[in-house]
């Protein structure tokens, strides 16, 4: 079932390029409803990684916002305009 | 970073006083503080997330309860009971840490500031997190514990065309059923026990017809969707290069016997609940390991006061319970401060709270008796492990690494097992791979659970440090 469409989509940059996302959704939701799962890098064996916990605990959904890195996507709101870079997208 | 963080004498941190202070929004906090604002004190409630609600009753913005429903509407109108009530709600406030008294909490702002709260009264509310084993491949983007399918499908979004949900315990039924809603294929649940077939022990639960026809509720839901439920099974492996492309299902009780390999795009692994005790670890509160998780729990009064008087432990902190235990035990705590503060409650509430949280905990307690014990079922999985798998993600510390070390001397000692290895010392402080690790540790002497530590959360520097000259906190 997809969800009814009922408030008006807003528009934010993922790694530099503009997507429509859904209001009131969390960062994470908003990324993964793009079909991203590769929210980071591991430092030490170079692999993505995407969110596990969904609830602040496991750190693996961090991304940058408006230039504040280490931010646990699963805890942050999208807003309209928001810049959303993940550490995957500086590496590509 | 601006020269002035450097300054020689640091401004200091902005400062909040109350009454009490509530650390954590879930039901038990929310109860709590709804309570100790009714009986005349001033409440403080600080949680780290966007919104009040904790994980149970965890509320996406607006726009998405009205486009996609909103499936615990009974959380929304407890917040706005507390709200009304006078509480102070400051959300996406992370408290980090205690200071050197032990009593004044330091928390960051969602600015990153720091922020000191001072309180006669501390209510540490802060819930439970879902307990991780690992098993190989599980670091792979895809695998995810079955909380973040439920909150994920709760925002609306179809996690993946097919999936598998596993582990153990009553909340992988629900979390497949929501996943069945957003449109996601649940080829299979596989339960580590066998709670569904069930045994003499389990059956003083039929006394609690209403709790257990939901969990029957979801069983149906599920087989009318033709969802296999397997019991007496675990995952082996979890395949893939960059994503998670299958898993492969083998017996608990004989992992050699392979059940099943589904081709799935998410993979959903938990094995219930523990409770997040470090907060009040950290305010000095005596702690014990509950012999059927293993677990680390506060020492507590029935109301929750903890061995540091001003301390009291609610919720899932004190021992992870379920949603009505948590709202029973927040309420019990504020009656107890409002108590001992000379606003004498209700003497008869008191009593019938009593009751009703005697008969939850009998229900708790047959609960966990229909699934395995978490003590007994997690040493055997990390005993199996193989030893090229990921035991602690964060610092990509394998089984093997982690089994050199406990073979070492000193190895029975938790802390030298993760000082030989930095297994557990990542961002997520042993969360996720604590209860291995400790499975994992040679027996002996020294500490066999994983201590607490500072920050809880990992911090900007300036909320540590305290605000900028001029920055308003």
């Amino acid at each position: 079932m997809t969800p009814r469409t009922a408030a008006a989509q807003v528009e934010v940059t993922v790694d530099g390029r503009p997507v429509l996302v859904r209001p009131g959704t969390s960062v994470a939701a908003a990324l993964l409803e793009q079909g991203r799962w590769d929210f980071r890098v591991d430092p030490v064996s170079g692999r993505d990684r995407g969110p596990y916990c969904g609830m602040g605990v496991c750190l693996e959904c961090e991304v940058t916002v408006d230039g504040r890195a280490h931010v646990r996507s699963c805890l942050e709101r999208v807003r309209a305009g928001m810049r959303i870079d993940t550490a995957a997208g500086e590496d590509a | 970073m601006s020269a002035d963080t450097f300054a020689p004498s640091l401004p200091a941190a902005a400062e909040l006083s109350a009454d009490a202070a509530v650390v954590g929004a879930g039901p038990a906090g929310l109860a709590a503080a709804l309570e100790l604002a009714r009986g005349g004190l001033d409440v403080l409630l600080l949680d780290e997330q966007a919104e009040p609600g904790g994980q149970y009753y965890r509320r996406p913005g607006p726009e998405v309860l009205d486009a996609v429903g909103d499936h615990r509407p009974e959380g929304g109108r407890l917040v706005a009971r507390v709200r009304a009530a006078g509480v102070r709600v400051l959300s996406g406030h992370t408290v980090w840490g205690v200071d050197d008294d032990r009593r004044t909490l330091l928390a960051a702002s969602p600015g990153g500031a720091a922020l000191r709260v001072r309180a006669r009264w501390v209510v540490a509310a802060t819930g439970a997190y879902e307990r991780s084993v690992p098993f190989p491949g599980w670091q792979l983007p895809g695998v995810v514990t079955p909380g973040l399918a439920q909150h994920m499908s709760a925002e609306g979004v179809r996690l993946g065309r097919r999936a598998v949900v596993a582990g153990s315990g009553p909340f992988l039924l629900p979390v497949a059923c929501a996943l069945l809603e957003r449109g996601v294929r649940v080829a299979a649940v596989a339960e580590a026990g066998r709670p569904y077939t069930p045994g003499p022990a389990a059956l003083g639960a039929l006394r609690f017809p209403a709790r257990l026809a939901e969990l029957a509720s979801y069983a149906a839901r599920l087989a009318r969707h033709g969802v296999r439920l397997h019991q007496d099974t675990v995952v082996a492996r979890a395949h893939g290069a960059d994503r998670v492309e299958a898993a492969t299902l083998v017996r608990f009780s004989d992992p050699g016997e392979v059940v099943a390999r589904h081709d799935v795009d998410l993979l959903c692994v938990g094995y219930g609940f523990r409770p997040q005790a470090d907060l009040a670890q950290l305010l000095g509160c005596a702690v014990d390991r509950d012999p059927a998780t293993g677990d680390t729990v506060p020492r507590l009064t029935p109301a929750g006061r903890a061995s540091v008087p001003h301390v009291y432990v609610v919720g899932e902190a004190a021992g992870a319970a379920g949603a009505p235990t948590a709202l029973a035990r927040g309420r019990a705590a504020a009656l107890d401060i409002l108590a001992a503060s000379g606003r004498a409650p209700d003497r008869g509430e008191r009593r019938r709270l009593a009751v009703r949280m005697a008969s939850l905990a009998r229900f708790t307690r047959l609960t966990a008796a229909l699934y395995p014990a978490p003590a007994e079922l997690v040493p055997a999985l990390a005993r199996r492990l193989p030893g090229s798998a990921l035991v602690c993600r964060c610092e990509c510390v394998t089984a093997g690494a982690v089994r050199g070390a406990a073979a070492a001397a000193g190895g029975s000692d938790v802390p030298a097992v993760k000082g030989g290895t930095r297994a557990g010392m990542g961002l997520c402080q042993a969360r996720e791979c604590g209860p291995a690790l400790e499975a994992l540790r040679a027996d002996g002497p020294g500490t066999g659970a994983v201590p607490a530590r500072v920050p809880l959360r990992p911090l900007p520097l300036a909320a540590v440090l305290g605000p900028a000259p001029g920055e308003d906190a």
